[in-house]
């Protein structure tokens, strides 16, 4: 028996991110030899980015990849797996964490009470922080007027005494270009270069301190349930494998920007020093236990973070 | 294409102005509330123009944005936007082609007018229905308890929840509103 | 026979030109329209798939009610409704007049510099229709100029705000395209600056070849006093522009944030004038819940009829059409036109936007073309969408506030030669991409 499925992305079309998932599309109808076909659409196409989750529940999508962070509105819990900022300093980290930590259990146990299968995690990597004005520590980030996008990062920042607001990702270039804000929590270095962001705030720091978001590829549970058992794992491994080849790219065409940006000469690329990425990494683990306070699935998230940390000795 | 002339006696009134009566006739005792209710919605916007006016003080003159305006500010915006809709259907203001309706004899013209307002009350209450669908995953919890969907920032209201209660009750009262149009065309001598 | 589903057998491409027949029925029973569309929605909701997929629309009308670039529509419209119930504008085109002097259809091209200043201070469109509908279309009608002529200034010039930056068009472009946003914003001025050119000089040559749609103010005998106190309607108008440009381009507001310092330049204008009531500002704002109420509603069933096509595989049909249509990159730019057109007709911008962009940019780019050109050429595109009919919001934003005896017809039939003009600056633009600078 054949399947199609039809999954919306949380990025547009013409995004770096869109294109590669296209590749995992192709990938899995490879690697299944054309039983399981991925319909995949940009983002808003049928229903807005955070609104994926109730269209599979209901069953209009099959499944979407998208931030988890979009549905901290649901559960808080969903901000803080999306992107415990400071927790991961490469998409490696994460991965281990998802695949050998529990992450990819908790994952479901969150997802799975929504009508919703999570199949595996991939993540644009580690994001560049766009800015306008040179910053080289914590200290600069005080009074820093800045976007950041809902969930822990915005707290975070406020914490280390930036004054976040929350702007819609088409509002950035032209606040950023009327110097309305400073900053922006915004994406991964080559596409924030490529949308020409950097035109505007030509003090980028990377790599990037504050932000690696967790990409979560999802479906229907029940139509997962209805898929055989070796088409469930040729899933499973398609978007693991789909994980390394995204990081990969993403980081061949980030480093390929920054080189291209600083023969350009006109952008200042700004690298942190492991002691002001510490400090930041100490302020955004004091927000966790408050995210943790706002509900029972954020506890068991943090508690499931924190103890994977410290026996990885990464705490 | 024509355009509807809309009711009778607003036929001589600026259309973009309100000096004529506000529900029309036909829209019962349920539209006169409609109209009235307009009232807090228009003060809401109102009141969205000086949260932002307060929002670029603050961030511009005291460097303290705020977390809570531009979502207070879209909160606002939004429910004019949806009781806008209901609001015009009460005083019979949305646009409407009528290349044919006004060619029409008054029997039938009557006739349409009854179709319409029952076709638009089927609509609106399936789409009632619908935003119910939609109510159930934002005001309650996948183990059935009450929690109404937040916005996920660092302020964290229950804006979404709010609005997508407030569009199912925006919803329903439109599907009663059109039914007691097309009752009222129905009684109307022609 | 099963009624849910049945549609699908219809395949995409009839069920494409039935959802269209069906709009255009519909349009035309006297259906308000925004629940045309929305009924359509629905039909093709059912139709295709069953009930289930409602909440596809419910889902549509909630986000687009909560998104903040709509924020500025209801202040454009609350500045208007202030403005129209003051003196304000009426002193500003009497003022406009002497400073328009002896210049055929002098206020007309006022009106089209008004328009290109509102597009500078905001990235949508809708609140400048409705604030030139209200303020500039009465005065020049007054003035004794042809109603055709002025209709047409009126919605051609609001609908400039999309295609001299700021944009939304050009950002949702780009964000769609991964462009630089800022390389669309400067490749898009001089194309925004020519289209408001060619407006201009159809005015003036439609009021020199015929003096009588556009009258010359009578030559009066004002004294220089007289002159002086006419001129002084020019100043708090002027200062309520200087603050809202000045807070954008100074980086003190957002460009939604500056439409609320718009309003409060206004009250703040009608309070220095004496003008100042509650009452006002009540009516004023019941008149902006009213026009916003038609306005978005026509967005919503716009939004919730792309969102079902999308669902029917609009996107893919789209695909299908382009694929093999030609090997002449000249042939395939115009065949993406006509899609546009076509689209642009039936649905709103940011529907043929999420339609065609996917397909139409990695072709484009291929044939070697630079997506940026491109995306000002989409957008110049669009100008024609907000006026073509059946479907022109430009043209429904304007009915929501003219006269009740300027019928939608007369709108679209006035709107004619705009759309001309539009197609002739798409045409230069496609001709000669060195207007975008690149
Ligand atoms: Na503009
Ligand atoms: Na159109």
């Amino acid at each position: 028996q054949d399947y199609t499925f039809r999954f919306q992305s949380s990025d547009p079309a013409g995004n770096p991110n869109f294109q590669l998932q296209q590749q995992w599309a192709e990938m899995v109808s490879e690697k299944t030899d054309g039983a399981v076909k991925v319909e995949l659409l940009p983002v808003e196409s049928i229903v807005a980015h955070n609104e994926t989750q109730d269209a599979i529940a209901a069953g209009i999508l099959d499944g979407h990849i998208t931030d988890t962070s979009y549905f901290s509105g649901k559960d808080p819990a969903f901000g803080l797996i999306a992107n415990p900022v400071g927790a991961w300093s490469a998409p490696e980290e994460m991965f281990t964490f998802m695949r050998e930590g529990g992450g990819n259990e908790l994952m479901n146990e969150l997802v799975e009470p929504y009508g919703l299968h999570f199949i595996g995690a991939t993540t644009p990597g580690l994001e560049a922080f766009v800015s306008a004005v040179p910053l080289e520590g914590v200290d600069d980030l005080k009074g820093l007027k800045m976007r950041a996008p809902e969930g822990l990062v915005q707290q975070v920042f406020a914490a280390a005494g930036a004054a976040p607001v929350n702007l819609p990702g088409s509002e950035v270039f032209t606040s950023l270009d009327k110097k309305v804000i400073e900053a922006a929590d915004y994406t991964v270095f080559s596409t924030n270069h490529a949308q020409g962001m950097h035109d505007v705030a030509p003090h980028p720091v990377y790599p990037g301190f504050h932000s690696m978001p967790l990409v979560e590829i999802s479906m229907n549970k029940a139509k997962w349930d209805s898929l055989p058992a070796d088409l469930q794992d040729t899933l499973t491994t398609s978007v693991e494998e789909f994980a390394e080849m995204q990081v990969a790219a993403l980081r061949e065409a980030d480093m390929k920007a920054v080189e291209e940006a600083k023969a350009a000469g006109d952008i200042t690329v700004h690298d942190w020093s492991a002691e002001e990425r510490a400090k930041f990494r100490a302020i955004a683990q004091g927000e966790w236990g408050k995210v943790a306070e706002r509900s029972d699935n954020a506890k068991k998230v943090y508690d499931t973070l924190s103890e994977y940390l410290k026996s990885a000795g990464l705490l | 294409m024509a355009e509807h002339p809309s009711h009778p006696d607003a036929g001589e009134a600026d259309a973009g102005h309100l000096r004529e009566a506000g529900a029309i006739p036909e829209a019962g005792a349920l539209g006169r509330w409609i109209d009235r209710g307009g009232i807090i919605f228009a003060v809401g916007i109102v009141l969205a123009m000086l949260i932002l006016i307060q929002e670029v003080v603050l961030r511009y003159v005291f460097n303290a944005p705020t977390i809570w305006a531009h979502e207070t500010t879209i909160f606002l915006c939004g429910a004019a936007f949806v009781y806008g809709g209901l609001y015009c259907a009460a005083r019979d203001r949305h646009i409407r082609v009528v290349l044919i309706y006004d060619i029409l004899p008054p029997r039938l013209r009557r006739a349409f007018d009854i179709a319409i307002s029952l076709i638009s009350a089927a609509a609106s209450g399936t789409f009632a229905w619908a935003a119910w669908q939609m109510v159930k995953r934002a005001a309650f919890a996948p183990d059935g308890s009450v929690r109404l969907e937040r916005s996920g920032s660092a302020w964290d209201p229950i804006y979404p929840g709010l609005s997508k209660i407030f569009l199912l009750t925006v919803l329903t009262l439109l599907a009663i509103q059109f039914l007691v149009l097309a009752w009222n065309y129905a009684r109307r001598r022609s | 026979m099963e009624l849910f589903g049945s549609l699908q057998g219809l395949g995409i491409e009839s069920a494409t030109l039935l959802m269209f027949v069906m709009l255009l029925v519909l349009l035309v029973t006297g259906m308000p329209l925004a629940f045309v569309t929305l009924l359509v929605a629905l039909i093709f909701a059912l139709g295709w798939t069953g009930p289930m997929v409602v909440p596809l629309i419910t889902s549509r009308v909630y986000s687009f009610v909560a998104s903040f670039v709509f924020v500025s529509v209801p202040m454009f419209v609350l500045m208007a409704a202030i403005l129209d119930r003051s003196g304000i504008a009426r002193d500003l085109f009497d003022a406009m007049k002497l400073v328009g002097g002896r210049l055929r259809g002098g206020v007309a091209i006022q009106t089209i510099i008004v328009a290109v200043i509102l597009a500078a201070m905001s990235g949508i469109i809708g609140g400048e229709v409705v604030l030139l509908g209200l303020i500039a279309l009465p005065q020049m009608l007054r003035l004794g100029y042809d109603r055709n002529l002025a209709i047409g200034v009126v919605c051609a010039g609001g609908a400039l705000g999309t295609m001299v930056p700021p944009s939304i068009v050009l950002i949702i472009y780009g964000l769609t395209a991964n462009v630089s946003i800022g390389a669309l914003f400067t490749a898009s001025f001089l194309p925004g600056l020519m289209l408001a050119g060619f407006y201009v000089a159809y005015v003036l040559v439609r009021a020199y070849m015929n003096p009588a749609v556009a009258p010359v103010a009578e030559p009066n005998e004002m004294t220089g006093a007289e002159k002086l106190k006419l001129l002084r309607g020019l100043i708090l108008p002027i200062l309520v522009v200087i603050a809202v440009l000045g807070s954008i381009y100074g980086g003190i507001a957002s460009v939604t944030e500056a439409s609320a310092v718009g309003v409060m330049g206004v009250i703040l204008s009608t309070m220095v004038r004496g003008e100042f009531t509650l009452t006002l500002l009540k009516d004023a704002a019941l008149q902006t819940l009213q026009t916003v109420g038609m306005i978005v509603w026509i967005g919503i069933g716009a939004s919730a009829l792309v969102g079902v096509f999308n669902f029917m595989g609009g996107i893919n049909f789209v695909s299908s059409l382009i694929t093999g249509i030609s090997d002449n990159p000249t042939v395939i730019i115009l065949f993406m036109m006509a899609i546009l057109f076509v689209l642009g007709m039936f649905l709103d911008w940011v529907g043929v936007a999420l339609l065609t962009m996917p397909i139409f940019v990695p072709i484009v780019t291929d044939l070697g073309y630079d997506p940026v050109w491109f995306g000002v050429v989409f957008c110049m595109n669009m100008q024609v969408s907000f006026l073509s009919p059946p479907f022109g919001p430009a043209a429904f934003y304007l009915k929501s506030v003219a006269p009740p005896e300027i019928s939608l017809g007369d709108i679209f039939k006035s709107l004619v030669p705009f759309i001309c003009l539009q197609i002739l600056a798409l045409a230069v633009l496609i001709a000669f991409p060195g207007i975008t600078g690149r």
